[in-house]
C-alpha cells in the first residue's frame, strides 16, 4: 500500500514536472509570437529559419501535418497500411522501420523535408530562390526567372520548382517527383503525379507562414492542406547534418 | 539510486514536444533516473549519446546508455562536445527501453554541480 502510495506521488510529480516544462515553453513560444516585430521588407524571405509549432500543432508536427488523416485513394490507403513508420501513431523499431529516409537515407522530398527537425536558410539572386536545408545537405533551386517547368522532366526526389511573387507571397509550383518518398513521417504514400503548391508568407520581419497543398489524383481523394511556421534566427548558422550518420545509429537502439 | 515512475497518460505530453527517429524501443509512459559516473560522451549524429556507469545500493556497477537529441540542436541551446566529460557524475532522467534493457532517452541532464543543461527543445 506504501509503495502503491509512492509510485502514485511519483507519478503525479513525474506529470507535472514535464507538464510545467511544457507549459513554460508554450507560454515562452506564444510570448514570442505575440512580440511586435518590424513589417516585412518586400520581395526578402533571405535568412535562417527555424520551425516554430503553435501549441494547436505540437502534438503531430513531429511526424504530420494535420491531426485528421489526409483523404486517401483506396490505393494509397492500402499503402499506407503496409507502410511500417519510426514516427507516429504506428510506431516501429530502427530495425523493423521501412521509413525510405531511416533506412536508406534517400531525400526526403518535398514538402517532407520540413518535416524534419533542422532549420533551413533562404538565398536569393535574380534569377532564382534557394533553400538550403540543414537536414542532410538538402537544396532546392526554385526558379524565379519566368521560366516554365522543365520539359520532359526526369522524376526526382524533392521535384522541379518554379516560383513567382502574388504582392508579397512567393508561390512555388512544384512537379516531376519519383514515387519513393513519404509525403511525412507517419508513412503517408505519393504517386509520381504528386503536385505541390507552397505560398510562403512573410507576415513580419521575424516570421513566415508557409501553406502548403499537397495534390496527387492517384493517391488523395482531396488536396491535403496545411500551414507551417517558421521564426527568424539571426544569429544561426547551418550546420553539417549528415543522414549516413544515421547508419551507424542504427544499431545503438537495441 | 535507481527508480521508475509509472505516469499514466504521459504519452500524450511526451508526443507533442519531442521530434524524434521512433519512440517504439522507448516506454514513454515511465520515467526513470539513473545517477552514474560518465565513460563516454559521443556529440555525433544524430543523436548524442551518453554512456555511463551506475552503481546500486550493494555496489554493482551496471552499464547504462541513454540518448538526446542532435548535436545541431543540443549546439543552439548551449551544449558542446565537452560539455560532459569522461568520469564526470551526472543524474539523467527520461524514458526507459521497453526491453528492460539499461537504456533511456533522455529528457533531462543534471551536472553533478546541479546544473540542469537543457535537451534541446527549441523546434
Amino acid at each position: 500500500m506504501r509503495n502503491h502510495l509512492s509510485v502514485s506521488i511519483l507519478a503525479v510529480a513525474v506529470i507535472m514536472a514535464f507538464s510545467f516544462g511544457l507549459t513554460a515553453e508554450a507560454a515562452q513560444q506564444a510570448g514570442a509570437s505575440n512580440t511586435q516585430t518590424a513589417p516585412a521588407p518586400e520581395h526578402d524571405l533571405q535568412g535562417v529559419w527555424n520551425m516554430h509549432a503553435p501549441a494547436s500543432q505540437r502534438h503531430f508536427i513531429g511526424a504530420t501535418y494535420t491531426a485528421d488523416e489526409p483523404a486517401m485513394t483506396p490505393w494509397a490507403k492500402a499503402k499506407f497500411e503496409a507502410t511500417k513508420p519510426s514516427n507516429g501513431p504506428r510506431t516501429h523499431t530502427l530495425q523493423q522501420t521501412d521509413d525510405p529516409v531511416l533506412k536508406y537515407c534517400y531525400p526526403p522530398g518535398t514538402p517532407r523535408i520540413y518535416l524534419q527537425p533542422f532549420p533551413m536558410q533562404i538565398v536569393q539572386t535574380p534569377k532564382e530562390v534557394i533553400i538550403l536545408y540543414e537536414y542532410d545537405h538538402t537544396v532546392r533551386h526554385i526558379y524565379t526567372d519566368g521560366r516554365p517547368h522543365t520539359p520532359d522532366l526526369t522524376p526526382t526526389y524533392m521535384g522541379d520548382s518554379i516560383g513567382h511573387w502574388e504582392d508579397n507571397t512567393l508561390v512555388v509550383d512544384t512537379i516531376g517527383f519519383n514515387d519513393k518518398t513519404w509525403l511525412d513521417r507517419d508513412g503517408h504514400v505519393h504517386s509520381d503525379k504528386l503536385h505541390v503548391i507552397e505560398r510562403f508568407r512573410r507576415v513580419d520581419l521575424d516570421n513566415i507562414q508557409i501553406d502548403i497543398t499537397m495534390e496527387d489524383p492517384k493517391a488523395l481523394e482531396q488536396p491535403w492542406k496545411t500551414t507551417l511556421y517558421y521564426q527568424l534566427k539571426p544569429t544561426w548558422n547551418i550546420m553539417e547534418q549528415v543522414c549516413t550518420d544515421n547508419l551507424d545509429f542504427m544499431s545503438f537502439e537495441k | 539510486m535507481v527508480f521508475l515512475a509509472l505516469a499514466v497518460g504521459f504519452l500524450t505530453i511526451a508526443g507533442a514536444a519531442f521530434a524524434h527517429h521512433g519512440t517504439a524501443n522507448y516506454a514513454t509512459t515511465k520515467s526513470v533516473t539513473v545517477k552514474g559516473t560518465v565513460t563516454d560522451f559521443q556529440f555525433v549524429n544524430p543523436h548524442v549519446l551518453i554512456y555511463m556507469d551506475v552503481k546500486d545500493d550493494g555496489g554493482k556497477v551496471t552499464k547504462w546508455q541513454g540518448e538526446l537529441t542532435s548535436p545541431n540542436r543540443l549546439s543552439r541551446v548551449g551544449w558542446h562536445k565537452d560539455s560532459v566529460k569522461d568520469g564526470d557524475v551526472i543524474t539523467i532522467s527520461g524514458f526507459p527501453a521497453k526491453s528492460g534493457a539499461p537504456e533511456i532517452w533522455i529528457q533531462k541532464v543534471t551536472l553533478a554541480s546541479g546544473e540542469e543543461l537543457q535537451t534541446g527543445g527549441g523546434n
